[in-house]
Parts: C-alpha cells; structure tokens; sequence
C-alpha cells in the first residue's frame, strides 16, 4: 500500500525551476531511489518531503496526513525521519546522547522535572538510554557509545546518523547521499546494513545518492530526474538500460564533434611533465572525499578526469588550485611544490583554474572581468583578442556577467583563461547545463588550448565529449582513480568506463549471486553485455561459466580484474 | 509647510551621516565578511583626535580654517592607520572563521576603544563642535534658516557615495574590490590580492566613519558614548541596503534620517529615534528572511 | 545518575559555605561589590543558558536585568510590597520580556539576532529607561529609592543589610547554577543543545524549535532578572546606568573570555567584573619610579577588549573551556580510535 504520496511538486527559485511537476509514490516496506545528473532536482525533491523547504505547488502525502507545508518536526512525529549528507550530527554529545535526542523529543518530557531530577524523568531516562544502547548494539556501534559524536571518523558518523535516525522508530526513512565521501568497501558495508536494517526495524526508505552501486544493490525501485522532471522510473536493472537514462548521464552520441580524432601531441613527450599530483587527498568538514590520487598532466596535453558524481573529480581540481587545503599528497607544479599554497599565487604561476560555477563575479561587466587580468598580470593585457574569438562577447561587453546565459558566461572564463597566458588550465564541467551546440562550440575552443601549447586538465560529466577531445583520461571512482590510460583505448571500451556510472557488473553479479542459481545467468547483466560485448565474446564467456561451474558474473568479475592489472 | 521643510533637512543631515557610516560598514563587510559593531567607536576615536588637535594642540594665532584644515586631516590620517593596523593585527587572522566570531571580536575592539577614550578624554560632555563651514552662515530654503553645515553634511554623504561609487566602477583597483566583494574564493583565483584588497577597505571604512563623526560634532552632545552609539542607526541604513548595495545604503541613510525627525514634530524625546531604528531594522529583516527553514540570513 | 547529582549539590554546598563566608570583615564597599558580584554573575549565568547552551548570541542581557531592577523598585518604592514578591514580580517581566524578545529569534540567527539584541538593549538604556513617557516604571530620572523593604517580615535597610542581602543572593546563585548544570545533562538539556550543535537536525528529529527557543530566551532573561531584581536592596536605587548597553557588551565579552559554555565560567566572571574594578581602586596607584600611576577601571575595560581580541583569534573555548578540553582529550587520547579521525561541528 502507498505510504508516502507526492503529486505535481514544483519548486522554482528566483526564475530557476529546479523541480517541475513531479510525481513519486512509495509503498511500504519499499526501498526506493532517486538518481539523476547533478542539478537534476533530487535534493530539492527530498528537501520537500523532508520539510526543509517548501514547494510552490503540489501536495506530499504521508499516510492519511498532508505534510506539504508541515514544519519538521510534525513530520518527525508522524514517523519521518532524515539523514543529512553533510552529517548533521551534534558534534558535541555523546553517540548515545544523540540517539536518546529524538527519542525524547517525540515522548512527553518536560523541562522543569528534567533540571529538578524529579523521579519521572530519572526513570525515562534510564529507558531511554537502555533503548539507544540497544539500537547500538544492532548497528554494532556499542563500543561508541560514550564517544563525543564529534570525535569519530566519518564512516562510523555515517551509521551513527541512521542509528540516531531509526531511534525515532520512524516509518519512513530518508536518506540524503549516505554514501558521500565513502570508499567501495564502505558503500557495500552501507548496502548490507541498509537490508540488515530493513529487515530488524520494518522501515521503508527513500533513498537520493549519486552512487550508482548502492543504488542498484540496495532499491527496489528506482526514480530518475533529468533537469527538474521525471525522465524514468522502474526497477534498477532496467533503468540501467534504459538508453535515456544512459544519455542523461553519459551524454548523446550528437554531442561528438566533428573532425577528426587527435592523436597525442607526440613532440612533447619527452618533456617532464607539467602538473604531478602524488596521493593526493581531501575533502571538506567532517568528510574525506579524495584519497590516494595520483596524476600526471605533460605540457601541451590534454587530459580528462571523468566519473560519476560524487567520485571526487571536483575535489581534486580545487585541492590543486589551492581552494581547498589538501590533508595529504603532494601537488607540484612546474617543478615547484605548490601544495597548500594559496590560490592567488598558484594563480600566478600559471595554473588557471575554472571552477564550477565559473568562478565569475555577477555584478561585473564583461569588459572590467576581462580588464581583471591584467590587475594579476601587473601590466596592462590587451582585452582584443578575446573579443577576437568570442564575437558574441563583443555586444555584450558593458553587460553585467550575472545578465550573460550560462553559455556565454563559460566563454567569458575561457576568455579569460586564454588572456592570461597559462601553461595549464584546469576546466570543471565546461558542459554543464549548456545546450549540446554551445557545447560543441566550447569544446572546440578546447583546441585553440592546444594549439597554443596550453595544456588542460578537463572535468566532464559527459564521457563521449571528454574522450574526444582528450589525449588520455583518468577514470574517478569512490573518491579516488581507478582507471587510467590513453582516450583511444577508453573509447573503444565502453564497459569499462559505463560501468563506473552506472554500476559495475561487479554489482550485478553480486545481484545474480545473491539469486543463488550458479548456473543461471542473469538476465539484466546479459542485457548489459550484449549490447557492448560482440556475440562470439558472450558465448565464450558461457561457455567458459559453464566449463568451471561458476556463474558468469564471476568469470566476468575475473576477466575485469586482469583488464586494470594491464 | 515652513516647518516641515525645515525638519526635512534636518533629516536629510541626519540621515547623511547614516549613509556614510552605513557605506563603511557595508563595504567593509562586503570584502571582509566582518560585520563592524566598532564603527561608531572607531569613527568617535578618530573624531576626538581631530578634536583634540582643534581644541587641544592648536595655537591661538592660527586662523580658523587652518586649525580645522589640520584637525581633519589628523584625524582623517590616525582612522587610516588605525583601519591598517585592525586588519594587520587583528582581522588578517580570523580570515576563514564564521561571520558571528568576527562580529564579536569587533566587540571586543569597541569596548577597548571606548575604554581608551573614556580614559583620554575623561566622561565629559563636551559641545565644541568642528565647523566646516562657517557657523553663522545660513541659506534660506522656502522661507526657512539652513544652517551651512547641514548642507555641507549633505553634499558631502553624496559626493563620498559618488566618489566611492566612482572609485569601484572605473579604478583598477576598485574592480579588484568589487571582485573580491562579489565573492572572495573566485577573486583569490584569478590572483587579485585579497590581502591588500582587505586592507584598503578597513582604511576606506575607517575613514568614512571618522569624516560622519567629524561632522556631525555640531549637532550633538559630544562625548565618548554617543557616536558609538550611532551604530544602531548604520547598521539599520546598512540592512535596508541589504548590507550589499551601496546606493541603496545611501538611500536607506537618507530614509532612515527622515523617519527619525519626522515624530520629533510630535514626541520630544531623546531615546525616541532609536526605536525608530530598531523597528526599522526588525522590518528589513522579517521582510527578506520570508519563506522556508533553509533561507540563511547572514 | 544520582551519585552525580548528590556531589553537585555537595559541592555547591561547600561553595556556599566558603564563599559566604569572605566579605565577614571587609568594609560596607568590599560587601557591596561581592553581592554586585553575585547580581553581575547572574548575567553572565543567564548568558551560559542562552549562549553556552543553545547557541543563541544575545547582546541585551544586561536589559533584562534592568527590567528586573526598575520592576522589583516599582513594587516596593510603588506598591510597598514585600521584597520577595517584588523580586517575584521582576522575575516574572523579564521572562515576559525574554520571551518576547525570543520571537524575532525564531527567525534570525546569529549576526542577524546580534544586531536585533544590540537594538533592544540600545532603544532600552536610551529610551525606556529614560523617558519620561515610562516614568511610572521607571520612577522618574531619580529611578526608585528603596530605603526600606521587607523581607520575610524582617525590615531590611540597604546600608545595614549588605551582607544578609549578599547571602540571599548567594544562596539563590547556588541553587540556580545548580539547576543549571542538572538542567545540562537532561533530556530537555540535550534538546537545547541539539538546537546549538545543529538546528536542522533537530527540527527534523523532532525538537519543536519555537517552543525551545522561546523557553531559552525566556528563562534566561528570567535568570538575568532575577539577579537585577537585587540591585535596588543592594544599592538602594535604581538608575539606567548599571543596565546600559556597554554592561550587556561587557557580558558577552567576559561570559565569551571565561568560556560562555560553562556554569563556573559565570561564577568566575561574575567575580572578575566585580572585584578587580574595586581591587584597582584600591591597590591600583601610587608611585612608580617618580611617576604619579593610576590603573582606573577604563584600564579593565581595554584589558577585557584585548584579551577577548586575542582570545577569540587564539582560544576559541575560553580559558574554562580550553582547560576543560585539555583534560579531556588528555583523558580520551588514551583511549583513542584508529581511522580516519575527522572532527565535526
């Protein structure tokens, strides 16, 4: 039966609509997920439902009860509770104090008795915390319990939100990115846990995360939102098919660009490379996000980060242009150890970096952000050129940048980019939220980099566009690299980079194993690899399953395995 | 008719001293994040220095408009040091900390300014005001006496905001400014110098606060507390600018100038035009913080 | 839980017992800075409340004091009521006060709620407190003269009755602070804190925000007011002076030096706005190498603006607080966990 019932949510901020006229139904008992490419609207979904935020339009129903413009702590009280991405723990109690907060908070408890010690409260006290250590001990954080909540490592904080989060003995779990900033094995630690608690608190869940493997093990059905709207639901398996869902993510074959494929620039090969970042790691508060990252950028090369969201690429990009302080590794810079310096003298030295978002200042015309140049430069930069390449720009020279579309405002970075003559430019998701012929003109200014001999370190969500124009790639997943080599090679692989997105077939022979049937194949990794894998492979591999007694998933998993050895 | 006009400009005096203390606080804020409790105190501070030279260390034989000349400028140079060394020894340090934590250690500044004065300058009420232009003069405006010093208040409020709005639309280093103001992650990686960016506006903050101090000595009771205690009234003008606007700020200075001396036509009352401002400033607030828990105000 | 509670009250006992004791011998000015102690203690204990406990900055404490002052003097100079229902009375406005001014609080948050406090406490010292469209709560420019009050029957004169009047406020101090500390470890206490440590979460768990909120502001300006209903046995008068802005300034500042989320930390500065001032006046002049010297209490007043300056910049927690963590971690470090440590909050 239908526990939880959204219709027609809308939510717009300022003329932005973030969410437009979505639909969700859960039932009870049911894990459900909501994915979708960075901006799609599941936070804003979930921040709804939640009570965080309230919709222009549409209705949340929850059982019998309107929620819609409900404050949080009603819905707390009919049986909703939430984890926060960036752990909203209260850092300075105890776990156990932290568990009994929303214990209380939903029983009748008052002030006065409390600072008065009077022997009601004493004794709810006491059952209180007898039930929070019990709760503890299922979710085998017994030994924390008198921990300040503030000391512990980011992965027990984790478990400790849902602990806090199931003693409210909720209905209905929310569940915000639970996976951020967790390694592989932690997120299949988190899988395990979210069925162990299923099954042992009879809670259904919502589920919002960009991590494809906890998603695809852990739902029983899958939502996905696309640019404010519903671009798909059905169970996992066949949402991972679905040849939308795969274009939202990984980016249309039309967004190839014409010409030719450049090779690598061989001349300069030989040179010591420009950029070196060695075990790299960082992350933000409470959370680590990279780890152990390791890469390489030669001058004049173009390299590309791709992963799915969350993996960390961004992190890593500001963790070397000095916007975030670096916990460890090193990062060096023509030839000098730039790590933890400060932006303004990385800046300096050459290594431009366009964040996401652009880093643009709104109520600045084009013009003046151009003529910000040469301020850092600290000689006069001739602005021309840039109107040169960009003609459009040139109308709109006395236009205030926060006035521009997103595609012009990436053209005045570019601009910029190119004005102030850097030996490498570190570019974050260029392509977001541009229309697929503004991002065929932008990557195209791509070359104009190399052309120049300026070497660029891209960060694209959008895979196809990426390896097009890239001489190599790093593949980023769960916080750190787990694949690297030439985009030639990347490129004729598919598997290999989709499985990073949208679930390894790792997961689905986890899936196919936890069917129990050794021989049978499963059907929906079948799927997957037919449409990538030449018929003559997929019979051998049968066979192969066949010959050893093991399931196919199994052989497959083995056969990956060797492919990253190479 | 004749006394309402006269009250206007009055008013618009006042609310000329508001802008310019509310420019320094907003453009302080803007590129430092530090909202400045101490501003009143800092411009008090500077004010009595002026003072002092005026009244204190100038000779009898000097003519009037070289004492003031001097004055000013001492004054106007010891706020631009002090700014310096705030930013130096002070605010340089607690660059990445939340706004609340910079905000009290502004507190602390003002309680250390107001204690020095206090000691300097003992408790006493002192009414020998600055005049920048000469006393006696007056202008006739519909049938009513203007005293030449109101004029010069207003006139002057209006050419600092031009001035500054001028600074940061057509200098170098006033764009360097407006970056940083419009956000200081994105300025730092385009290379523009956050540190000096920081630093010059403490000056031109100090600044500020010392000339809406200097010239208002006319029309008060001068003593230690009453300029710090101006600060209500900037910080009321700086939020109906939003504490981001600053030809909104001047706007609302002006506004808030009126709204004070307006009841004074028909409540006398000294304490009375700070409620004005503290409703004022509860308005702005509940009118910009409307719906939703996850509005954070600043 | 119970053995916790028993050494509390123990030790509040034996804090009692000492502390009574000190102003036996000292002059009527040493006895009326200790009971000016205890009132200014409780200031900054209603500040450890709203502050320390629930996170919420306020900027007009001193304000509530004040409207527990001129109240308490209205009922007994006014009304000729007997003190303690007077004390009662100034209890009660304050609350109310409180909770009123808790409302916008519901909505604001930190610098935002600074600035509205600070205009409270300015449209107050300057206004209410001044005005005579208030002179019926305030008793005129002269404030209210309470020569003589009732005490559980018992006449009481300022000037005589120091030292019985510093035991009461004493006394009550104890009890209130012990309350406090009780009120800390409870349910309602960790709900208060949750609203601290994360205000979201605890709305989404279930801790209705409103009601917690107001209730803070309330009982802490109650706490406030019950030191300031004090003042005029104490003094003898009521004047603004005492409640201006720069007292609620000084509040912040000291509660935040001492350590804003600790009881002690009031008691300690409750004796540090007191006591050194008095001590300066005394001991703080005379000769030095020929020079005439004097360290009046502006010399006080920079030293607490400095040293908040360098202790914001260099000790975030306090001095009370700072030394209390080292205990801690020291305490922890021995059990430490392995992993990735990583700090929240």
């Amino acid at each position: 039966m239908t526990m939880l019932r959204v219709r027609d949510m809308t939510v717009r901020f300022g003329g932005i609509v973030a969410l437009d006229g979505v639909s969700l139904d859960l039932n009870r008992g049911e894990i459900l997920g909501m994915i979708g490419p960075n901006g799609a609207g599941k936070t804003t979904l979930f921040n709804c439902i939640s009570g965080v935020i309230r919709p222009d339009h549409g209705s949340v129903l929850f059982e019998t009860n309107d929620l819609t413009y409900a404050p949080p702590h009603r819905r707390a009280q009919l049986g909703i509770a939430r984890t926060f991405q960036n752990l909203q723990l209260w850092g300075s109690m105890t776990v156990q104090e932290n568990l009994m907060v929303p214990m209380d908070a939903l029983g009748r408890r008052n002030t006065f008795s409390d600072a008065l010690y009077l022997p009601f409260s004493a004794y709810a006290e006491r059952a209180s915390s007898e039930r929070a250590r019990a709760i503890l001990h299922v979710l085998d954080l017994g030994r924390y319990a008198r921990t300040l909540a503030g000391d512990l490592p980011a992965g027990i904080q984790r478990r400790v939100e849902i602990a806090r989060a199931l003693a409210m003995r909720p209905k209905l779990l929310l569940l915000d990115e639970p996976a951020a900033g967790l390694d592989a094995q932690e997120t299949a630690h988190l899988a395990e846990l979210l069925h162990a608690v299923r099954e042992r608190f009879h809670v259904s869940m919502l589920l919002v995360d960009h991590d494809m493997s906890l998603v695809m093990r852990v739902c029983d059905f899958v939502y996905v939102l696309d640019f404010g709207k519903l671009l798909a639901r059905g169970r996992p398996a066949a949402i991972r098919n679905d040849p939308k869902v795969v274009a939202a993510y990984l980016g249309e074959e039309s967004k190839k660009l014409t010409g030719d494929v450049m090779t690598v620039a061989a001349a300069r090969k030989e040179e010591p490379p420009l950029l070196e970042v060695d075990r790299l790691a960082a992350g933000y508060g409470g959370l680590e996000v990279i780890r152990d990252v390791t890469l390489s950028v030669r001058p004049g090369e173009v390299v590309a980060c791709i992963g799915a969201n969350g993996a960390g690429k961004t992190t890593t990009l500001r963790a070397i242009s000095g916007m975030i302080h670096p916990r460890a590794g090193h990062v060096v810079f023509a030839g000098r150890d730039v790590t933890g310096s400060p932006a303004e003298r990385i800046t300096k030295l050459g290594l431009v970096h366009i964040p996401e978002g652009r880093g643009l200042f709104p109520t600045i015309s084009v013009e003046d952000t151009l003529r910000l140049v040469s301020n850092s430069a600290g000689h006069e930069v001739d602005i021309a050129p840039a109107f040169q390449l960009f003609p459009r720009l040139r109308e709109r020279r006395r236009q205030l940048v926060g006035t521009l579309s997103g595609g012009e405002q990436q053209m005045v970075a570019l601009a910029r980019a190119i004005l102030s003559e850097p030996r490498l430019v570190m570019i974050d998701e260029m392509s977001q939220g541009l229309a697929p012929t503004v991002v065929r003109q932008l990557f195209e200014i791509v070359r104009v980099f190399r052309e120049q001999g300026i070497a660029v370190l891209l960060v694209e969500q959008f895979v196809e566009s990426a390896l097009d124009v890239a001489d190599r790639a790093y593949v980023f997943e769960h916080g750190t690299i787990a694949l690297s080599g030439p985009a030639v090679e990347l490129r004729s692989d598919r598997t290999l980079v989709t499985g990073s997105y949208l679930g390894t077939a790792a997961d689905a022979s986890a899936i196919a194993a936890a069917n129990g049937n050794g021989h049978h194949i499963d059907p929906a990794l079948m799927e997957v690899m037919s449409v990538r894998v030449p018929a003559k492979v997929k019979r051998a591999l049968e066979q192969r399953a066949e010959n050893e007694g093991r399931p196919a998933g199994a052989v497959v998993v083995e056969l990956l395995g060797k492919v990253d050895d190479q | 008719m004749g006394a309402f006009a006269a009250y206007t400009i009055i008013g618009l005096g006042l609310g000329g001293i508001f802008s310019l203390a509310a420019l320094g606080i907003v453009l302080i804020y803007r590129t430092t994040g530090v909202l400045n409790f101490a501003h009143g105190a800092m411009g008090m501070f500077s004010t009595f220095v002026a003072w002092q030279v005026f009244y204190g260390w100038s000779h009898p034989f000097w003519p009037t408009w070289l004492a003031t000349l001097l004055a000013v400028l001492a004054g106007l140079i010891f706020a631009a040091v002090m700014g310096l060394f705030l930013e130096f020894a002070v605010f340089r340090w607690v660059r990445t900390r939340e706004p609340v934590v910079k905000a009290v250690i502004t507190i602390g500044v003002l309680l250390a300014l107001q204690s020095a004065a206090s000691l300097i300058w003992k408790n006493n009420q002192y009414h020998l005001p600055i005049y920048l232009a000469p006393q006696q003069a007056t202008f006739q405006l519909a049938g009513v006496p203007i005293g030449a010093n109101y004029i010069v208040i207003v006139i002057m409020a209006l050419g600092l905001a031009f001035g500054l709005g001028a600074f940061l639309r057509y200098t170098s280093f006033g764009r360097s400014m407006r970056a940083v103001s419009d956000s200081p992650t994105s300025a730092s990686l385009w290379g523009v110098p956050v540190n000096k960016v920081s630093a010059v506006s403490w000056m031109l903050g100090s600044l500020v606060a010392a000339l809406a101090g200097i010239l208002i000595t006319p029309f008060i009771n001068f003593d230690t507390t009453s300029l710090t205690l101006l600060i209500i009234d900037a910080l009321a003008a700086a939020l109906i600018g939003g504490l981001v606007s600053l030809p909104l700020t001047v706007l609302g200075g002006f506004l808030l100038g009126l709204l004070e001396t307006y009841p004074t036509i028909w409540i006398q009352s000294l304490g009375f035009p700070r409620l004005v401002a503290l409703l004022v400033i509860i308005a702005v607030l509940i009118m910009r913080n409307p719906r939703g828990f996850a509005v954070a105000s600043k | 839980m119970t053995s916790r509670l028993m050494f509390r009250v123990l030790a509040a006992l034996v804090a009692f017992t000492v502390l009574a004791r000190i102003p036996v011998g000292f002059d009527v000015g040493f006895k009326f800075d200790s009971a000016l102690a205890v009132i200014w203690a409780f200031g900054l204990l209603s500040l450890v409340l709203l502050t320390g406990y629930v996170g919420q900055i306020s900027l007009c404490q001193a304000t509530f004091a004040g409207v527990g002052a001129y109240a308490t003097g209205l009922m007994v100079a006014g009304f000729h009521t007997d003190y303690l229902v007077a004390v009662g009375v100034g209890v009660a406005a304050a609350f109310t006060l409180g909770v009123i001014v808790g409302i916008p609080a519901l909505r604001l948050r930190g610098i935002t709620l600074a600035i509205v406090t600070l205009g409270i406490a300015l449209v107050f010292d300057r206004y209410v407190f001044q005005d005579h469209a208030f002179e019926w709560f305030t008793g005129g420019t002269a404030g209210w003269r309470v020569d003589r009050a009732t005490m559980f029957g018992l006449q009481m004169d300022s000037s005589k009755h120091l030292m019985s009047a510093y035991i009461v406020l004493l006394a009550l101090f104890c009890v209130v602070a012990l309350l406090m500390v009780n009120l800390h470890d409870s349910g309602a206490g960790r709900r208060l804190r949750a609203i601290r440590d994360s205000e979201l979460s605890a709305a989404t768990m279930g801790v209705n925000l409103t009601r917690y909120k107001l209730l803070a502001f309330g009982m802490s300006a109650a706490i406030a007011g019950l030191g300031g209903s004090f003042y005029p046995l104490v003094a003898g008068s009521v004047s603004p002076q005492p409640f201006w802005l720069f007292t609620s300034l000084q509040f912040a500042a000291i509660a935040v030096l001492m350590g804003v989320r600790y009881v002690p930390a009031a008691a300690l500065g409750g004796v540090f706005m007191a006591v050194v001032p008095d001590v300066l006046t005394r001991f703080g002049h005379g000769t030095f190498m020929g020079h005439a010297y004097e360290i009046s209490y502006d010399w006080f007043q920079i030293a607490v603006g400095v040293l908040l300056i360098v202790q914001l910049i260099a000790l975030p927690d306090g001095v009370w607080g700072d030394l209390r963590a080292r205990v801690r971690h020291a305490r922890s470090a021995a059990g430490a966990i392995g992993g990735r440590k990583v700090k929240v909050a």
